[in-house]
């Protein structure tokens, strides 16, 4: 294991060897993470932080399906593309197995580890390119056969649950939406990952597929020993498939724990709200009461305090002017100050 | 009292592919009727012809959809109208925004990004009224924005100021300004997150309590549709295969189909097993013989390769086209 002594210095060394000890084995440390995005010039400038100070950590070994959610502007996907390496973090830290992975320069072992699932699939594949040369791609970029190719490629749409017969030759244009999205699983799992990070793969889904797609991910997990990074606004799947979910609000994870725990008796108002927006199939129980919406979302993310103290039903003083810090509350993390 | 009574529509897109004329037969033989001041669900999957069914019912028709056959018709207090023979596009732009309105899909295309929103509402009340007056004007925007909870402050924004649920919004008040009878809307909170999805349920049902209209909503959301309708039509393939008040659509289901489609759902605090159906929906070109289910149906009779079933009434206002219901009886 190689370790990067220079960019994680340490006082004390017998601390740094519990550190690296403890990295070493097969997990995925996100520390600290911030992006801050900036817009305007000159006097006219402003800052956001899409992501702010968000930190968690996966244990592959023990593969999981975590899911990030929250609204649109909550930074979900800035998360996963900061992982993925298509966008370089403010400050913070990325660990894979211990070592840093910030600059995914040769760093080729990550990029076969952790794939990507991405949202659209009718936009995920060149419309002129045949779709089975995209799996022969990836295989080449790895070199993953040692022999037989084709095998290689039938094993894992097999997975995905289509053959190559049913795919070679054709355009992205002659399947649907759920097929392409499995061919978008399939190519990923060539590498054999042990991470994938997948960014609203049903939203684009039709209703009646969408639970395939999803069961998928739960096979996946639990014969393929995939771990799963789940980014969704849907929490009525992320319940259903997830283990762990992190709530998040304008850049911050304001709730983090098992999905059991955080759904079924949600501890922030944020995500008491969640909750209470999701609606439910039955006409039996239809939302009564009005809520309050956010206007401006760039207010919300220079507030000070809790970013979520502008609608919060149950706002006190000290919510507008410090910000909460993490509490362990029943076997989850709240950012909030009612649980000091 | 119905207030719009369709009759056997069949509205296809025509295309023309080497001398070959094809024909997508998006809307193909659909009745049905939407009482007065209730508001009336379509649902489906993508690709079933719902949104077409909206188009040729409101009455925007532009090639290459054609009407084939059948009528729609309107019934005010003062009139009755049939908007599949008003030939002209002008004697439309009478009835559109005033007596019917839509709300269209995609807010992020709808609002013009060079122009205030302001000159929005002025483009929409000006085409109408002609109100010479500003302060009149910016009195009744006012009193409308006011009446929905939104701020005064927006009408001074360019669209891509806005987060997507505040446009939203925005394009259901313009499309409420006038207070129109007959509201379409499509998918109109389809891509917004779950918070401001309840904000835009919420801003639909009061407007609904405010100005006593009619609404016609289409969504593949199966949730959105229990929380706010009255009755729902579920469309598979261009055709109606279940029609019933939601308690009914929910509770006692007939239509494989529907069955199917409510069993996929996924709920909160319920971690069982969820499986959604086999197959994907067929293309509008090359439709499946007798019902267009049988191929994905799990009950699917030889009967069904070769017949088409009719709807059929299955209790008071449940209609449903299946076999089985047939034979059950």
């Amino acid at each position: 294991m190689k370790i990067n002594l220079k960019k994680s210095p340490s006082k004390n060394s017998r601390l740094n060897k519990v550190e690296v000890e403890k990295a070493s084995s097969k997990s995925l440390n996100v520390e600290d993470l911030t992006k801050v995005f900036s817009k305007g010039q000159g006097f006219a400038k402003s800052t956001i932080a899409a992501v702010n100070k968000v930190s968690f950590s996966l244990d592959l070994d023990r593969p999981e399906i975590f899911t990030l959610a929250g609204e649109s502007g909550s930074g979900k996907s800035t998360v996963a593309k900061l992982i993925l390496g298509f966008e370089t973090a403010t400050s913070g830290r990325i660990r894979y197995k211990g070592e840093e992975i910030t600059d995914l320069k040769g760093k080729k072992e990550f990029m076969r580890d952790v794939q990507p699932v991405f949202q659209n699939p009718f936009e995920t594949f060149n419309p002129l390119k045949k779709i089975d040369t995209y799996l022969y791609e990836t295989e080449k970029n790895f070199k993953m056969a040692e022999t037989d190719r084709d095998q290689l490629v039938e094993k894992s749409l097999e997975l995905v649950g289509l053959s190559l017969a049913e795919i070679k030759g054709k355009y992205p244009s002659e399947m649907s939406g759920g097929q392409l999205q499995r061919t978008s699983i399939a190519r990923a799992l060539i590498t054999d990952p042990s991470l994938l990070i997948t960014d609203e793969p049903v939203s684009m889904i039709d209703a009646s597929l969408r639970m395939s797609i999803i069961n998928l991910f739960k096979r996946l997990k639990e014969e393929q020993e995939v771990g799963i990074i789940y980014i969704t606004h849907d929490l009525a799947t992320a319940y259903y498939v997830s283990d762990r979910i992190a709530i998040m609000l304008r850049g911050q994870i304001v709730e983090m724990g098992s999905v059991e725990k955080v759904l079924d008796n949600p501890l922030h108002p944020y995500t008491q709200l969640l909750k209470a927006s999701i609606p439910a199939p039955n006409p039996a129980s239809k939302w009564e009461s009005d809520i309050a919406l956010s206007d401006l979302e760039a207010k919300e993310f220079s507030q000070r305090g809790c970013k979520f103290s502008g609608r919060c039903p149950k706002v006190q003083a000290i919510c507008k002017e410090c910000e909460p810090e993490n509490y362990k509350v029943e076997d989850r993390d709240v950012k909030c100050h009612l649980y000091k | 009292m119905s207030i719009i009574d369709v009759k056997e529509l069949k509205a296809y897109y025509s295309t023309e592919k080497y001398g070959r004329i094809y024909r997508v037969r998006a809307v193909d033989g659909v009745s049905f009727q939407v009482h007065k001041n209730e508001i009336f669900g379509i649902a489906g999957e993508s690709g079933c012809g719902k949104s077409t069914l909206l188009k040729a019912v409101s009455g925007l028709i532009k090639p290459p959809l054609e009407i084939m056959e059948g009528e729609v018709v309107y019934n005010f207090d003062d009139i009755r109208l049939d908007i599949l023979s008003l030939k002209e596009d002008k004697q439309r732009r009478k009835v559109r925004g005033v007596r019917i309105s839509h709300v269209p899909q995609g807010s992020m295309s709808v609002l013009n990004p060079v122009r205030r929103i302001k000159k929005s509402f002025h483009d929409i009340v000006d085409a109408h009224l002609k109100i010479e007056d500003r302060t009149l004007f910016d009195d009744m925007v006012k009193k409308h924005l006011d009446a929905l909870g939104l701020d005064w402050s927006v009408m001074h924004a360019f669209p891509h100021q806005l987060s997507g649920g505040m446009r939203q919004r925005i394009t259901i008040a313009l499309a409420t300004i006038l207070k129109p009878d007959i509201i379409f809307a499509d998918e109109p909170t389809t891509a917004l997150d779950v918070v401001v999805q309840r904000g835009v349920v919420q801003l639909i049902k009061k407007i609904k309590k405010e100005q006593q209209n009619t609404l016609i909503m289409v969504t593949h959301d199966l949730a959105i549709h229990a929380n706010l309708c009255d009755r729902l039509a579920i469309m598979y393939a261009g055709k109606i295969v279940e029609e019933a008040d939601v308690d009914i659509m929910f509770n006692q289901p007939k239509h494989p189909y529907t069955l199917m489609l409510l069993k996929s759902l996924p709920k909160l605090g319920d971690k069982s097993n969820r499986v959604s159906a086999p197959g994907a929906p067929p293309s509008l070109i090359h439709v499946p013989s007798g019902c267009r289910f049988h191929p994905r149906c799990p009950e699917a009779m030889e009967r069904c390769r070769k017949e088409n079933p009719e709807l059929i009434e299955a209790g008071k206002g449940h209609r449903v086209a299946c076999f089985l219901e047939e034979g059950s009886k």
